[in-house]
């Protein structure tokens, strides 16, 4: 009866978690349709929606990652650099799927890579994916000579802007990025893994789990996904931008950390970290529709980063001396 | 047993005198410095001309101070990110105050503005880090976008400084051969010595870098040592700005952009371990001038530009891996 009790109030508190995050969200909705009825438009919705889509990925990519007390920050500069690369290839007259696939693999194998120096060298992760991303976007502004070559497909094209139900189809890339994350980390035993090892990786050792094996995966996984990211940037700016993905690196982080992920590992959620992800997107579409400078996108942003994690840190605190 | 003993104090002595002790990184450091300085001044005799080094001297202090301040922080077993952003808002006030009040404002005053500036926002991450208890990598990241953010909104052009005594504090030169600057860097680099060896703050610091546990039950305060590490880290930086607004003689918003990058490479290389309470400022100091010299080197022998900021990142991952390297060393030899 009690065990009962206790495993209710957890589930009760589990579930503010998650709608803490989804009211703060309607408020910014709410707030920004006040100011400007056209934030609720259709054509600014779907705007939103797809500006969402490699946001998203990443932000999903990110989460298993960082569950398991990884971290990859150099994703930003892997699709500059993978995206320069194809563009790259593109124009020397490669056929298209061969291209798109050489992109992904080559993002794969910097993932893989990461994943091997940090887990067999003990490094701390953010400091060596800093390194990668410098030496990442320095190749890209070497491939391209330090501008952005053009790549215009029919089919890439297609894909950026055609709809289905009214829905722009890179939203479906999405949702089935979402589902898959979902299931794994929900139902299957790898996702069981993935949550020990956030939790505790020497209980995990012990009970058998090759510990950095799996993390070397997920890096790897990491790296396909910034390959697939890169790819939906191509086919909706056109072109291979050696700094298209430098600015990635706030949002991202931000969404995944708004959604509940600690550094600490263990603790978070798909569905957390899409609702970060809206959050993230809705501030940054929201203040670009009422017309406020883009320096100050980057202060919410960063505001709204401290503002919500200090309150998830109290809020532990507080369960903590209970 | 006596003579042994004896010989352990006079190696004791003699450790503490002696600065490249055994398992210091400081050797290494100067084989490669020595190893670059011969690639590039054999490549390009230039290189080892005295107006050559005075450039790379001069441009140090910009970049010493700010791996001064983080090497605290580090220390501590912390990250910021934010220093490059703190240099940016710190710069952008020092170059607005220059320009209110029809440039009357005394100079002492606005230097200690930008600094009290830099401390503030070094106290706003200590408190952030250590009062609401944050990840310090999640906290200077906010702190990153939110300052870069206000600088560029406050100064997106460039104000100009027409302060002459100002400009000569940055560019300088005793007997036109050492710049001030580089004896700004000196004392700076003296007095944190001093501090971080020789007092009890200094080794309250490695202590709670080390084991804060144990630092903890010894009766130290952890929390303010943090605390007050980012407040240096947050002065530090400020000084820098102080610097690169009289060198450039205008201060604008990008002052700083991914400085944090730099400044973080050259610590790592300068053995303070990622991992907290480990490393002395003498290998930083060398790794400072390995850096340096590194960009002015990459110049003098003509790599294109695109490629310098790959060796930037190549020798920052060369130095985690070979301080993980020494880590696990270190860790065989207790076993």
């Amino acid at each position: 009866m009690e065990q009962n009790l206790t495993k209710k109030k957890k589930s009760a508190f589990k579930l503010t978690d998650t709608l803490i995050l989804v009211i703060a969200l309607l408020a910014l909705c709410i707030f920004f349709t006040a100011i400007n009825k056209s934030f609720f438009s259709y054509d600014n919705i779907s705007i939103l929606l797809k500006n969402m889509v490699i946001t998203g990925i990443l932000a999903l990519g990110l989460t298993p990652l960082m569950i398991a007390r990884g971290l990859d920050i150099s994703f930003g500069a892997s699709i500059s650099f993978t995206g320069v690369f194809m563009a790259f290839l593109y124009d020397k007259g490669l056929p298209l799927l061969l291209v798109l696939i050489i992109g992904v693999i080559l993002a794969t194998l910097i993932g893989l890579l990461n994943g091997w120096l940090i887990e067999t060298f003990e490094l701390i992760p953010i400091i060596l994916t800093l390194g990668m991303l410098s030496i990442l976007s320095a190749l890209g502004y070497v491939i391209s000579g330090a501008k952005s070559l053009s790549m215009l497909t029919d089919p890439l094209y297609y894909f950026a802007t055609r709809t289905f139900l009214k829905i722009p189809i890179s939203i479906f890339l999405l949702i089935i990025f979402i589902i898959i994350y979902w299931f794994i980390l929900t139902f299957t035993k790898v996702g069981r893994i993935i949550y020990l090892i956030g939790a505790n990786p020497k209980a995990a050792m012990l009970s058998g789990i090759k510990v950095k094996n799996v993390r070397i995966y997920l890096y790897t996984f990491m790296g396909s996904v910034a390959g697939i990211a890169s790819i939906v940037l191509i086919a909706m700016t056109g072109v291979g931008n050696p700094l298209a993905g430098t600015k990635m690196a706030l949002p991202v982080l931000s969404a995944v950390v708004l959604g509940g992920i600690s550094l600490a590992g263990g603790a978070g959620s798909v569905w957390g970290t899409i609702v970060g992800v809206l959050i993230v997107s809705v501030i940054f579409n929201g203040l670009s529709v009422i017309n406020v400078p883009s320096y100050f996108i980057q202060m919410f942003q960063g505001i709204a980063l401290i503002l919500i994690v200090s309150l998830y840190e109290i809020r532990n605190k507080r369960a903590a001396r209970r | 047993m006596t003579k042994n003993s004896i010989s352990k104090n006079s190696m004791d002595f003699f450790q503490k005198i002696n600065i490249f002790k055994v398992n210091s990184i400081s050797p290494s450091l100067i084989i490669v410095l020595v190893v670059m300085y011969s690639i590039f001044g054999g490549v390009n005799h230039d290189f080892f001309s005295v107006q050559n080094f005075k450039g790379i001297i001069a441009g140090l202090s910009v970049y010493g101070f700010m791996a001064v301040g983080l090497t605290f922080v580090v220390l501590t077993g912390n990250f910021d990110v934010s220093i490059g952003s703190i240099l940016g808002i710190s710069a952008v006030i020092i170059g607005k105050l220059f320009n209110i009040n029809g440039g009357n404002i005394p100079i002492p005053i606005i230097i200690l503005a930008g600094l009290a500036v830099g401390a503030a926002v070094g106290a706003l991450n200590g408190f952030l880090v250590t009062v609401v208890g944050i990840n310090s990598v999640i906290t200077t990241l906010g702190t990153l976008a939110v300052f870069r953010g206000l600088s560029f909104l406050y100064a997106a052009d460039p104000s100009l400084i027409n302060n002459k005594t100002y400009i000569t504090l940055g560019r300088g030169f005793i007997a036109h051969t050492i710049p001030y600057t580089f004896i700004y860097l000196l004392i700076v680099f003296v007095i944190a010595y001093l501090v971080l060896r020789f007092t009890k703050f200094g080794r309250d610091t490695y202590q709670s870098g080390s084991n804060p546990n144990a630092a903890r039950l010894a009766g130290i305060s952890v929390k303010k040592i943090q605390f007050f590490a980012f407040v240096i880290a947050g002065v530090t930086s400020a000084m820098s700005a102080v610097i690169m607004t009289s060198q450039a003689a205008f201060a604008q918003g990008e002052f700083g952009y991914g400085f944090e990058f730099t400044i973080l490479t050259i610590v790592v290389l300068g053995g303070i371990s990622l991992s907290g309470g480990r490393g002395t400022l003498i290998g930083v100091a060398i790794s400072l001038l390995i850096i340096n010299s590194i960009s002015n080197g990459l110049t003098m022998i003509s790599i294109p530009i695109n490629w310098r900021e790959a060796f930037n990142g190549i020798i920052l991952i060369a130095a985690i891996l070979i301080d993980s390297i020494r880590v696990r060393k270190r860790e065989l030899l207790k076993a």
